[in-house]
């Protein structure tokens, strides 16, 4: 089996959670029963719960978003809503989810009680650990509608068989409280695929309510977790522990947001007795068998190489599992000794087995930018990148492009740049940056011939290697006697097109039927 | 042949194979309520609604009913025999105890019997040649005494668009001969879909052909004009069947003539038409509609070392290719292909072509192009395999694929890319681990079957006869035996005197009485 700290993880969406129409109110009517039922009303929060409850640390916010085409990527598709809570924290900031201010155009924060609302931006963002704060617009406004709410702080020391509760507000602001007890602790992936964190686990009924996006979850009135997604069926949830949350929080306060380090290797566990053998590992020897060695990531830097039997990290030794004992959580994957314990620069000390002999590698921890992958594995708040010219729509490859076409087989192309993406090395050996890809064809005069293609990795324009987007742009500036030469990977592996064609065209796209807002995105 | 794996295809069409359909319905047939004999005289006309056909007068008898007992073969266990079966479809006497039928009707036979419409007697049958490339094959009664005073049918040529023609045959819906009228709506390319990756010259015709008309005859004015063979499902389109025209018989009947069946040949080379100016003026192309553009060219084809991409292909033995890699032949405009089609392995054929604006000349041997084989449905052939300690090694084909139900990412990446990306070049015939019978020494391993082999002890694998000296092979290390996969993250490895005490003891328990079979030789 393969484990991977860089690995992709399916993720269970909570629908039922996502509630994003209009607040319908839910239970009866306050002038016939005074109580309604599941609901705590501050004054009777008294005994059997928790000693305080504060309402004042939570805020609605209300999100409208709008993302960008992937496939027609000067068009963005059609804005929607997300209502979801947000933890106030000190400083009058918000705690939500990236996922809740993802693609936003309009973000505002509602006081419960009173209705009154104050627009809001992202301060910081990170969609990896899916975590953002948000701060007022405006400083004006700002101290009034905070003067009631107080900041929350965050506590990290919740463990299995902690009672937690999950907070809801009702209609009119009032606290809905509901009990959960985490189960288990482990990593896997939030949103996004491309990085795993530590999660809690938690069983318990959670309610629809309206707003039910990002529920926080409570510990003795501090914060222990934000809800990530819910499994109704199983009434499961999985919950964005603390420990990551303060992780954010803390590099968010410097101003200067760092995100969260990687170790940057991919690993084999080593249960199989025979394997064990051929390896070298005697016994119950810890360690794992190093399969890959992210280029450029904290592995690399401090010198592991595939094939390496990796035996602790930072002290903390490594079993067949990949796993480390957690004194908190108990048997964890050691992902989370870097990812969720450590901070980028922080030194680390990598113990292997290399041809028999133990040797210790130390490295500052370091993390792969989004940027750097050859393949993005997400796309938020921008645009595609692209190049139109002529009708031939050049575009880099993205996750996110990938994943628009859903799970339907797309057959050849998208399978064959679904491969691509899941294995870059070649590709990056070859010097590509980025792949650059003919992702349509519009039907114009220059394009006569070659409408039904796309999804050709590109290779050379005009006798230009092509490593990114910009490289399109700037070799279309030169055609050759009146001609640009596409050369591609695949089936028909070469294009031409008349230049004086293709000026022609790019007019009539940018005024014509197509109504092209842009012919090129290059940022 | 074209190879239309560029743009693949999912196949809609349809065998017409019939599993025997009870109960049987005794319902007297019309035609023998009506007078009018169906002589060879009236044939000569072209055949009118009015017509009634008298089946008591013995010109149907070379029409028969060909009953197929078969054996599936299993590619998940495949050391077991097969799964029985069985279906039933038409062939018709062409010659002395000869008769023509689809190959998809004969395939994977281990007992045929033929029937005609009047003797009540059945009688054994063996295939003597067998296309599946062009879905044809010619089987003979054991004993051909009973056949020897019918009349053999005779062929026509190309039926025009729009003309007349009867599907005779003994289709799904009664045990007695079946009449169907139509038109003929279409002369084109088509894929054949009983290997899933051959194409030919096909006749679309309205006249309903339905499963069990497979290698019946259809007729007209008295001759054969076809041999129905594959459909459409209902629910994709109505009236819409498909038949084998002459030429393609006429290749298969000239091609088996010598005693055996040598395929069909390529040119293994795709093309692209050429429409845009800028095109146009890159291949330095005329304006006279002549010449298309070579988009790929087949490294193991009959031009392999000729052709380049790039190149503009301009006549085929002297006949224009125009822009869309048509050409006219025999007074119909048709794909090229059509020019290859009609040759036989050996054959030459004369290319013009332009390079960089210069015209070339030269004749080329046309010879078969294999790769491509593994990428259709195979068929009177047992699934090789090897089985070494529960781990389980068979060659990559579209039946393995297709049994197997393989999601891996990297086989499925070699099977749709074998052709496109050429990966038949560096892997001729990719193996695959396709299940681990568990038992306590390969137990960790279950987890890694679908996986593409790629090494064994050292050794790249290129085919499964590769997996067997490959194993018996000792790497560096001697005691373990090494298996590398392709995109697994660690290599599977199993100790040498483990597993070989193992094997016995999983062959038992697993009922495998042979642990390979890597084909005959």
């Amino acid at each position: 089996m393969k484990f991977s700290l860089l690995s992709l993880i399916t993720l269970v969406s909570l629908t039922s959670l996502q509630a994003q129409g209009p607040l319908r109110p839910t239970g009866p009517r306050p002038n016939t029963a005074p109580k309604p039922i599941g609901t705590l009303v501050r004054p009777q929060i008294a005994a059997p719960m928790q000693p305080i409850i504060n309402t004042s640390s939570l805020l609605k916010v209300n999100v409208t978003y709008q993302s960008y085409n992937l496939q027609i990527p000067w068009q963005k598709e059609t804005s929607s809503g997300r209502r979801g809570l947000g933890v106030v924290l000190p400083n009058n900031r918000v705690l939500v989810t990236a996922q809740m201010v993802a693609d936003a155009t309009y973000i505002e924060l509602e006081l419960p009680d009173s209705g009154q609302k104050i627009t809001a931006k992202v301060q910081a963002v990170d969609y990896e650990a899916n975590l953002a704060v948000l701060a007022p617009n405006s400083p004006a406004k700002e101290k009034a509608f905070f003067s009631n709410l107080i900041g929350m702080e965050v506590d990290t020391s919740a463990r299995i068989g902690d009672a937690l509760s999950v907070w809801q507000t009702g209609r009119v602001g009032e606290l809905i409280v509901t009990p959960m007890r985490i189960s288990k602790v482990m990593t896997q992936g939030y949103v996004v695929e491309n990085a795993a964190f530590l999660v809690y686990e938690a069983t318990g009924i959670i309610r629809s309510e309206a707003n039910s996006f990002t529920l926080p979850i409570v510990k003795g009135g501090k914060l222990a977790a934000l809800l990530l997604r819910y499994d109704s069926k199983n009434q499961v949830a999985t919950l964005l522990p603390a420990p990551i949350i303060d992780h954010f929080l803390k590099d968010v306060t410097d101003g200067k947001y760092d995100g969260f380090p990687s170790l940057g290797v991919e690993f084999q566990i080593t249960l199989d007795e025979q394997f064990r053998e051929y390896l070298g590992l005697k016994g119950d020897a810890p360690g794992v068998f190093i399969n890959n060695v992210m280029k450029g990531g904290s592995a690399d830097k401090a010198g592991v190489k595939k094939g390496d039997i990796m035996i602790s990290i930072n002290g903390s030794s490594i079993d067949s599992r990949g796993d480390y004992q957690d004194p908190q959580f108990g048997a964890l994957s050691v992902s989370h000794i870097v990812r969720g314990r450590s901070f980028i620069g922080d030194d680390v000390e990598i113990r292997v087995i290399r041809e028999g002999k133990e040797i210790v590698l130390k490295s500052q921890l370091t993390r792969k930018n989004v940027e750097d992958y050859l393949v993005l594995p997400y796309l938020f708040d921008k645009g595609p990148k692209y190049v139109l010219s002529g009708g031939l729509l050049f575009q880099e490859l993205t996750r996110s492009y990938l994943n628009s076409f859903g799970n339907e087989q797309q057959g050849g192309p998208i399978l064959r740049l679904q491969r691509i993406a899941n294995t870059p090395d070649e590709f990056e050996k070859d010097g590509r940056k980025k792949i650059v890809f003919l992702s349509a064809i519009l039907p114009t005069s220059s394009t006569q011939g070659y409408e039904r293609m796309n999804g050709q990795v590109v290779e050379e324009v005009n006798g230009k290697k092509i490593t990114e987007i910009a490289d399109v742009a700037a070799a279309l500036k030169e055609p050759k006697d009146g001609l640009h030469i596409v050369k591609l990977r695949e089936f028909p592996f070469i294009l031409h097109l008349d230049a004086l064609k293709v000026e022609k065209d790019n007019l009539q796209l940018l005024n014509g039927m197509f109504r092209v807002s842009e012919l090129t995105r290059l940022e | 042949m074209k190879l239309v794996v560029f743009f693949v295809t999912a196949c809609v069409s349809f065998h017409f194979h019939v599993f025997s359909m009870n109960p049987r319905l005794l319902l007297p047939a019309f035609a023998l309520l009506c007078g009018v004999p169906f002589s060879s005289h009236a044939a000569d006309e072209p055949p009118s609604a009015s017509q009634a056909i008298d089946l008591t007068t013995g010109e149907w008898e070379s029409v028969v009913n060909i009953d197929c007992s078969v054996l599936v073969p299993d590619y998940r266990e495949p050391w077991n025999a097969g799964q029985p079966s069985g279906g039933s479809g038409t062939g018709f006497l062409i010659g002395k105890n000869r008769f023509l039928t689809n190959a998809h009707v004969v395939s994977n036979a281990t007992k045929l019997v033929i029937r005609t419409t009047n003797d009540p007697q059945p009688h054994p049958a063996r295939i003597v040649f067998v296309a599946h490339d062009c879905d044809l094959a010619i089987i003979e009664a054991e004993d051909g005494t009973a056949f020897e005073k019918l009349k053999p049918l005779t062929f026509g040529g190309i039926p025009k668009l729009n003309t007349e023609l009867i599907a005779v045959g003994y289709p799904i819906g009664g045990d007695r001969i079946s009449v169907t009228r139509g038109v003929v709506s279409r002369i084109d390319f088509r894929p054949f879909s009983h290997t899933q990756v051959d194409s030919h010259l096909a006749i679309q015709v309205d006249a309903a052909i339905n499963p069990g008309n497979s290698g019946g005859p259809v007729l007209q004015n008295g001759k054969v004009v076809g041999v129905a063979f594959q459909g459409f499902n209902g629910r994709v389109a109505q009236n819409v069947g498909y038949i084998i025209p002459v030429p393609v018989i006429q290749r298969f009947l000239k091609d088996v003539s010598d005693g055996t069946y040598d395929h069909y040949v390529d040119i293994a080379i795709t093309d692209f038409p050429i429409e845009n100016s800028a095109q146009k003026k890159a291949l330095k192309v005329g304006d006279d509609g002549v010449g298309v553009m070579v988009a790929d060219v087949e490294p193991a084809g009959s031009v392999g070392n000729i052709l380049k991409r790039g190149d503009v292909l301009l006549s085929m033995d002297g006949n224009p290719v125009l822009n869309n890699g048509l050409i006219r032949f025999e007074g119909e405009l048709m794909d090229m292909n059509e020019v290859v089609e009609r040759k036989f392995a050996g054959d030459k054929l004369k290319l013009a072509y332009q390079r960089d604006g210069k015209k070339e000349e030269i004749d080329v041997e046309l010879k078969r192009f294999d790769p491509y084989v593994k990428l259709g449905s195979q068929y009177n052939q047992r699934p090789r395999f090897l089985v070494y300690a529960g781990l389980v090694f068979q060659p990559m084909d579209r039946d393995l694929m297709d049994a197997h139900q393989i999601h891996d990412a990297a086989a499925n990446y070699l099977f749709d890319n074998y052709l496109t990306d050429k990966l038949y070049v560096e892997r001729p015939e990719p193996v695959i681990m396709t299940s681990v019978l568990t038992d306590e020494v390969n137990t960790h391993l279950a987890i890694y079957a679908h996986s593409v082999v790629d090494e064994i002890n050292g050794m790249k694998i290129k085919s499964l006869k590769d997996v067997k000296e490959a194993l018996a092979k000792k790497d560096k290390n001697e005691s373990f035996v090494v298996v590398k996969l392709l995109e697994k993250g660690r290599p599977l490895v199993l100790k040498r005197d483990l597993a070989e005490a193992a094997h016995p003891r999983i062959m038992q328990t697993y009922n495998i009485t042979e642990d390979a079979y890597l084909g005959d030789e």
